[in-house]
């Protein structure tokens, strides 16, 4: 973003032999930082304003046929990651790199031409410089960072996605305060490779756990519960499920059992509704529902060991337990973010603090 | 466990600071209205002295939470007007600009107002804000926020200063001394802004393994950062008068209230407690 009292002393663009064609000089010009940067805002209040990532479904039902479509073809339901979004930023990165490069011969000149050649000097082209590499190494980190989510209850152990990795969960902990507020989640993990090499830690929130090259955060937790199927009486099949999640006998898989919501203190509202009175498992009930072919058989609320029959099969819901989810992250340039956003501090520090003209300017003013 | 007489002295206090405000507040207004120094003088005094009752009540209200008192609306409208407090007593003192209270008292006093509104209730931390991120965060906002308030004050002042006649246009400063006032405030707020949301990014980094997630809270101290950060520009190239840029620090006070107020009311999401 070149501009006279930018940093250096004023040298304007496109004079001299080293002439830059118009278009070079544009795309270097305050202006065109200025128009990207009104754009990007514009579409940050669009991208804050639509709820980003619905189904088009719900577009058309909170905004009309017209405006979905609208929606939908500018990509404004996911304008965070859309094409031209990205491009915006991408331009606001060549703009960066060009107006630094053009005045850094000017910044030299004049801070070589400084007596006590003071850092203040080089404020305003640390500062782009430090925001040119915060863009760049957060958009590197989404494109080489890998993420992946595990979820179980304690005792289980599920494959880390294909990185070759395995999670085993050790244990599952809400520790609860006296008036039953969530104080902390802690998972006990223990994660090994494919050589049996494991390390064990324990994740919760705002402390991930470390290891072969990822974290491990403490994300959500939920409900599970395992099912009992009976066919005439003769068990056919045990699962465990968590709550949105659902289950089937395998000769008959058009019959489902859905598990809704689990309730560990259930109790009623004066308008009939239910809610959970604490979350401890003192009154547990699970809502479910049972389909067939597609079609509700019927839904519920059931306790614990209460038999859901469906003809010749029932279910029996059993033992519900707290389940974890896990999210592993790998962000090799993760650190990098950090150096680009100190740079930055640093050059605005220098900037508004040391910077001698201004300084000078605005002590004349006082 | 919560103690009630703490209870009671942050009650009583945050009654006598609102007092405070609102008397110092009337008595800059005397000051503008009757060419009265004293009322500029009792005016500052005033609001001092209500910033010293708003310290304690943040002090009570933390030693009671057992916690900083940062977290949910009432705590951070709190720390919002003190923000604003200390940034205006100490531009008046500086600068020597005693209308300047004709605004940012007022300011100050209808924020603590705001928070008085809210829920007082000293909750138990939820587990994503037990962090030592959380002091440095919310404290970085708080001073930057009172920089933009303080910015605000003086931007209207410059674009009324033609309107205003009589005694009160002659305790004005000269346009450059308030386009210098504000350069001053929104630099202050500007650096403390950039050092807020990457405090923000690593607790964020910590807590949920991204710096960035797009909520709106997030977005809009980006779109805030951005108006400022033209704001600045603008300024130092020169490219417009003084008035286009007290507009736009006007345009970014409003889009920090949009993000602290209006986020929180229309726009839910991972900051949907503070």
């Amino acid at each position: 973003m070149t501009g006279p009292m930018d940093g250096a002393p004023d040298h304007k663009a496109g004079k001299g032999k080293n002439r830059p064609q118009g278009w070079l000089r544009f795309l270097k010009s305050m202006q065109f930082s200025f128009v990207l940067l009104f754009i990007i805002a514009a579409a940050c209040v669009a991208g804050s304003v639509i709820p980003q990532g619905s189904p088009e479904a719900a577009y058309r039902q909170l905004y009309g046929d017209t405006w979905a479509k609208i929606i939908i073809e500018l990509n404004l339901d996911h304008v965070f990651t859309c094409w031209w979004f990205v491009l915006l930023t991408a331009l606001l990165c060549v703009n960066l790199i060009l107006c630094s490069v053009s005045r850094f011969p000017a910044v030299l000149k004049a801070w070589k031409a400084s007596g006590k050649k003071s850092i203040g000097m080089w404020g305003s082209w640390i500062t782009h410089l430090g925001m040119l590499l915060l863009i760049i190494s957060f958009a590197a980190g989404q494109y080489t960072s890998r993420e992946e989510t595990v979820y179980g209850i304690a005792g289980s152990t599920q494959p880390l996605g294909s990185t070759g990795l395995s999670v085993t969960i050790d244990s599952f902990d809400v520790s609860l305060r006296e008036d039953n507020t969530v104080e902390q989640y802690t998972a006990g993990l223990t994660v090994s490779d494919a050589s049996g090499n494991s390390k064990s830690g324990t994740a919760s929130v705002n402390h991930p756990f470390d290891a072969f090259g990822y974290s491990f955060y403490q994300d959500s937790m939920g409900w599970a519960t395992y099912v009992d199927i009976y066919k005439s009486g003769v068990q056919v099949k045990t699962d465990l499920i968590c709550a949105g999640e659902y289950t089937f006998p395998n000769e008959l898989p058009s019959l489902v059992l859905m598990f809704n919501k689990f309730y560990p203190d259930l109790a009623r509202n004066e308008d009939g509704s239910y809610y959970s009175k604490t979350p401890l498992p003192d009154n547990p009930h699970a809502l479910y529902s049972v389909y067939y072919d597609g079609s509700v058989l019927g839904m519920g609320l059931a306790a614990p060991g209460t038999s859901i029959d469906c003809n010749e099969y029932s279910f029996v819901m059993r033992d519900p337990c707290e389940y974890t989810l896990i999210v592993a992250k790998h962000d090799p340039l993760g650190w990098l973010v950090g150096v680009s956003a100190f740079v930055l501090l640093a050059g605005l520090f220098i900037s508004f603090y040391v910077r001698p003209w201004e300084k000078k300017r605005t002590q004349n003013a006082e | 466990m919560q103690n009630n007489t703490l209870g009671n002295i942050e009650s009583i206090g945050f009654m006598a600071l609102l007092i405070l405000y609102f008397a110092g507040s009337v008595l800059y207004f005397i000051y503008a209205g009757a060419k009265k120094e004293k009322a500029a003088r009792a005016g500052y005094l005033l609001v001092f002295a209500g910033f010293i009752v708003h310290t304690l009540c943040i002090i009570a209200r933390g030693v009671n939470a057992g916690r900083l008192p940062l977290t949910n609306q009432f705590e951070f409208a709190s720390a919002f007007a003190w923000g604003i407090a200390i940034c205006f007593l100490v531009f008046v003192k500086k600068f020597r600009f005693d209308a300047l209270g004709m605004v940012v008292a007022p300011l100050i006093f209808l924020v603590a107002g705001y928070a008085f509104m809210q829920n007082r209730e000293i909750n138990s931390l939820m587990p994503a804000l037990q962090s030592g991120w959380l002091g440095f965060h919310v404290c970085t906002a708080i001073i930057a926020y009172g920089g933009f308030g303080v910015a605000f004050g003086v931007a209207l002042f410059f674009l009324l200063k033609g309107k205003l006649k009589g005694s009160l246009s002659e305790r004005i400063p000269d346009e450059k001394t308030l386009d210098n006032i504000i350069y001053r405030a929104v630099s202050l707020g500007f650096l403390f802004l950039t050092l807020c949301m990457i405090t923000g990014a690593i607790w964020a980094k910590r807590a949920w393994g991204s710096y960035w997630n797009w909520d709106p809270k997030e977005t809009w101290s980006l779109i805030t950062w951005i108006i400022y950060a033209i704001f600045l520009h603008l300024r130092l190239r020169g490219a417009v008068s003084g008035r286009k840029a007290a507009v736009l620090a006007v345009v970014g006070f409003v889009c920090v209230i949009f993000t602290y107020v209006g986020v929180n009311l229309l726009l839910p999401g991972l900051h949907s407690y503070a």
